[in-house]
This record gives C-alpha cells, structure tokens and sequence, in this order.
C-alpha cells in the first residue's frame, strides 16, 4: 500500500511540477520576449561559424551584430567574396569589389642569404631570438624560428629553409601567422588575382647597411618608383605596392626586369602553367602525420 | 548570538574549509573550463554564486514543503485523496530529478529575464548562464540542503532558509575564490615552460590538486571556531 502510495504521489508531484514549469517558461517566453532583428540571424547564419576572429570581432556572431549595426561586409577572411555577397544581400546593400585577403610575408632571404647569423641556443621561438641582439644581421627580416608555423590552425605556413613560407592552397586568410609574428614583417594583402607582386623586404635600412646583412635585400633605389609611381610608395628607404591601385592586368615585366635585387616576387596559388612546368621535378618527400587507429588498418572479416 | 555564529560557522566552512570544489571536487568542469582568464573566472564565479542561490531557494522549498518525510503540502494533499490514511508520505526519492528539473528550468526562466530587463548584465553573463545549468556544484548545493532538511532527524534540527541560503551564497564564494585563484596561477602558467606532455588539461590537474591540498590545511578550523565562539 505504502508503496503503490509514494509511486503515485511521485508520479503526481513530477506531472503538477512539469505542467508548473511550463506554464511558466511559456509565459516567460511571452512576455520576457525580446525582439531581436531578424537580420541578425540570417547574417550568422551566412557566416562560416569558425569563429576564427580574423574580421577582428569575437566570434562570427558578434560579427553579424556588427554588420547589422553598420559594420564594412568584407571583412570575413574565410568567407571571402561569396559570404560578403550574402551579407550585402541581407543588409541590402551593394558589395564593392573584394578580394581575399592573405598575409605575405616581407622577406625573402634563406639561411645562406641572410647574413651576420651567429649561433642562438636560447629558447626556439622567434618572440625570445627577437629580443636577443646579433642573431643575424637583418634586424627586420625573418627569424626562421617558426611562432607563424605554430599559431597557423591550417597547415598553411612553414619554414623552409629558414624563411617563413605561405602555401596559398591551404591558407584561408586568419591572419593569426600576421599578429604572432614578433618583427611584423606579415601582412594581410588583397590578393585581387591568384598571384600579386609583393615586395620580399623589410629593411629599411641604406643600401650599404642592407649589402652587408643580406644578399637579396632592397637597398631602396627607386626604380620601381621612378618606373610606376602610381603603383609604388617610398618611404625610409623601401618601396611599398599601393594595393588599391594595383590591379592584375598591369605590366608590371619592366619593374621587374629593372630592380637590382630582385625584391620584387609574385607570390600566390600556382597556376596550371607553373604546374606543368614542374610537373617533372621530383618533390622531396614530405612525411605527414599519421592520424590512423589501429581499427583503420585492421582488415574486414565479417 | 547563537544564531549568528552557527550561520557564520556554515558561511566559513563552505567558502573556505568544505570548499566545493577542493574540497569534495564538484564543479571541475568549469573549474578547468573557464579558468584561463582571471576576469572571466571571475564572471564565472558570480554567475555561479547567483545561480546557487535561486537553486537553493527552490530546492529547500521543494524538500521542506513537498519532498521530506512526512512534508506539510505533501500530507495535506494526501489526507484530501484519501481520509483517514495515516502513511508517511517520503518523496524524497524524487529529489535527484527534481533539483535537475528545478536548476535547469530556472536558469532558463532566469536567463530569459535578465536578457529583458538587464541587457547588459545578460551579455555579461554571456555563455556562463546556459553552462551552469549543468555544473554540479549546485545540483550538490541542493544535495547538501536536502540532507539537512530530509535526513534531520530530530525536527529542531531541520535547516531554514536561513541557513540553506547562507550556504548556498557562501558555497558560491567559495567557488569563485577557488576558480579565481586558479586562474591567476594558469596565467602565470603561461609564461612558463611547461614540459610538452603535460601542456593543457594535465598541468592545469596538477595544480588543481596541489592547490586542493593547500586547502586541506584548513580542515578542522571549523571544530576550533566552534568551541572558540559557542564555548563548547
């Protein structure tokens, strides 16, 4: 009897509590309701949710609030044109003209080019070799240590022979390798085709001072400047591309065929042609990382 | 005086000596979770301490009213259904499910008001609202409270919500004295260089249980206040 009793007031109680609460969450819902514009939603709905932080907000959701509230359309690095499209399609707007944006890194010297290198043993990473006088020569180049390959989630950046390399194929524009970089000789460039011109330095030192430290640095002559001032800027000593006037289609073959140290480098996805033409070149081998269980080796037997 | 100092007594032994989380290890999850930055361990804390006490109030209200033996609303109801029964009507066996019940559906009711009324409070709070629902700090706050409440065998002894308050709030300090602590420590973990296998969760473990044996120092003050201040 005791027992039949304290199942049914249990099973009483849960059913009077459950239709309590939800009365009262139903009426809550109601009038606690807080009108949220709907294009809110639909801007984070059309973002690519990786929270990644490359627009410079948070998350993606705060980054649909912002656009919501008036913030530009293009920043999402991820979603590139495409998602740009759809949020201007959302806050009915037109899109200007985008391109991804990819960090390029201002250097181009290897190991044997760079100059001054002493031997450090101190801690492996670029922010500690950073802070130590007479690594190497080149006070604005690359250290070859590595934060950029450790703060990449993408597999998209690695040192090859002491120089910090981007591979285009896999980089989706984070710019996480950019804000790591303790020199900040990375930075995020609208890549209005597969391949741009970029300047490969960061020394702004005089031309001698740049001779001794380095074999392929800009030692500031201005030829590009002088050949297509539309194009370069000049200061302290090192051009820069000004990328909003750069466009793919401009001949750019005499700047190139004129500067002396061959700063000036395309950088950027391959296209068929560059493919073709190393078709034949035998890569060294690159060992991956071995991700398989023994499950996955197991053969079926069933 | 009494009264206050027993009050007192449960204050300090569930923020400090009976830490929830150092000492009986309930509410690791957000203890490792959230613990990365001192400001946000911070939020945390008062999110949780807030969330305790609503917890709190309804469960003691739930097992003083309804859930313990022989409960005033419970017998009432009964002795309607049927006259003349005499059994003791025990649900405490309900307990479990209804403080799970209780926690989530008010977090709930909780969130949606504070997203109404205190926008900015609400943002503050942010995630942490949602989470809470499923830290076990508080379904053992409850826990805790119903045991008082329920297992007292003798009817003075039985909590108020004076006391159930008292060591819900306090308990709720305790765990953001705790997950604060952490946090300054994990911060100037950063800084360090911690041997690669243990990066992360395993060193965050270690001194999770090296600060829990620091608080092991304090087991048995609460015996020493209590003869200091009762006189027993």
């Amino acid at each position: 009897m005791l027992t039949t009793t304290t199942v049914l007031t249990a099973a009483g109680t849960m059913l009077v509590l459950g239709l309590a609460m939800c009365a009262v969450l139903g009426w809550a819902s109601r009038a606690f309701h807080v009108a949220v514009d709907p294009r809110v939603e639909a801007a984070s709905a059309a973002l690519p949710g990786a929270n990644c932080g490359g627009c410079g907000y948070v998350g993606c959701n705060e980054y649909a609030e912002a656009v919501v509230k008036g913030a530009d359309v293009s920043l999402c690095p991820v979603g590139g044109a495409s998602v740009a499209a759809a949020l201007a399609e959302i806050m009915g707007i037109e899109v200007k003209e985008t391109a991804p944006r990819r960090p390029v890194v201002h250097c181009a010297a290897n190991h044997s080019q760079r100059l001054g290198r002493h031997e450090y043993k101190g801690e492996q990473t670029c922010a500690a070799a950073n802070l130590v006088a007479g690594v190497q020569g080149c006070v604005y180049g690359c250290l070859g240590l590595g934060d950029c390959v450790r703060a990449c989630e993408y597999d998209a950046i690695h040192i090859v022979d002491g120089l910090a390399t981007v591979d285009y194929v896999k980089c989706i524009g984070c710019s996480a390798c950019a804000r790591v970089c303790p020199r900040n000789i990375i930075t995020m460039i609208p890549f209005k085709a597969d391949q741009v011109l970029v300047v490969k330095c960061s020394n702004r030192d005089m031309g001698k001072d740049v001779t001794n430290v380095c074999k392929v640095g800009c030692i500031g002559c201005r030829s590009c400047t002088r050949l297509m001032g539309e194009v370069f800027n000049f200061d302290r000593n090192l051009p820069s591309i000004n990328y909003d006037a750069y466009t793919a289609s401009l001949d750019m073959s005499k700047v190139l065929e004129k500067c002396p140290m061959a700063s000036l480098v395309w950088v950027g996805k391959p296209t068929p042609k560059h493919l073709e033409q190393t078709a034949g070149e035998v890569l060294p081998e690159r060992i991956e990382a071995d991700f398989k269980t023994t499950a996955d080796q197991a053969e079926w037997r069933g | 005086m009494e009264y206050l100092a027993q009050l007192m007594l449960i204050a300090v032994a569930a923020a400090i000596i009976n830490n929830f989380v150092l000492h009986y290890f309930v509410g690791i999850c957000p203890f490792i979770g959230v613990s990365r930055k001192v400001d946000m361990a911070f939020g945390m804390g008062c999110a949780v301490t807030f969330v305790i006490s609503i917890a709190a109030f309804l469960s003691w209200t739930f097992t003083y009213f309804i859930g313990r033996p022989g409960a005033p609303l419970t017998t009432f109801i009964w002795r309607q259904v049927a006259p003349g029964s005499t059994a003791v009507i025990d649900l405490s066996i309900l307990n479990y499910i209804i403080f799970i019940f209780v926690i989530a559906s008010s977090v709930q009711f909780v969130e949606m008001y504070l997203r109404r009324f205190f926008p900015p409070l609400f943002k503050a709070f942010g995630i942490f609202l949602p989470l809470i629902t499923t830290n076990c700090a508080i379904l053992f706050a409850c826990l805790e409270i119903m045991k008082h409440v329920a297992g007292a065998s003798d009817p003075a002894q039985i909590w108020g919500l004076d006391k159930a308050l008292t060591l819900a709030i306090f308990g709720g300090i305790g765990f953001a004295i705790a997950i604060t602590i952490m946090a300054g420590i994990r911060e100037e973990l950063d800084g360090c260089d911690v041997p690669k296998p243990l990066r992360g969760a395993g060193i965050t473990l270690l001194v999770a249980g090296i600060l829990a044996m620091a608080f092991m120092g304090f087991t048995g003050v609460d015996r020493g206040l209590e003869t200091l201040i009762l006189g027993k």
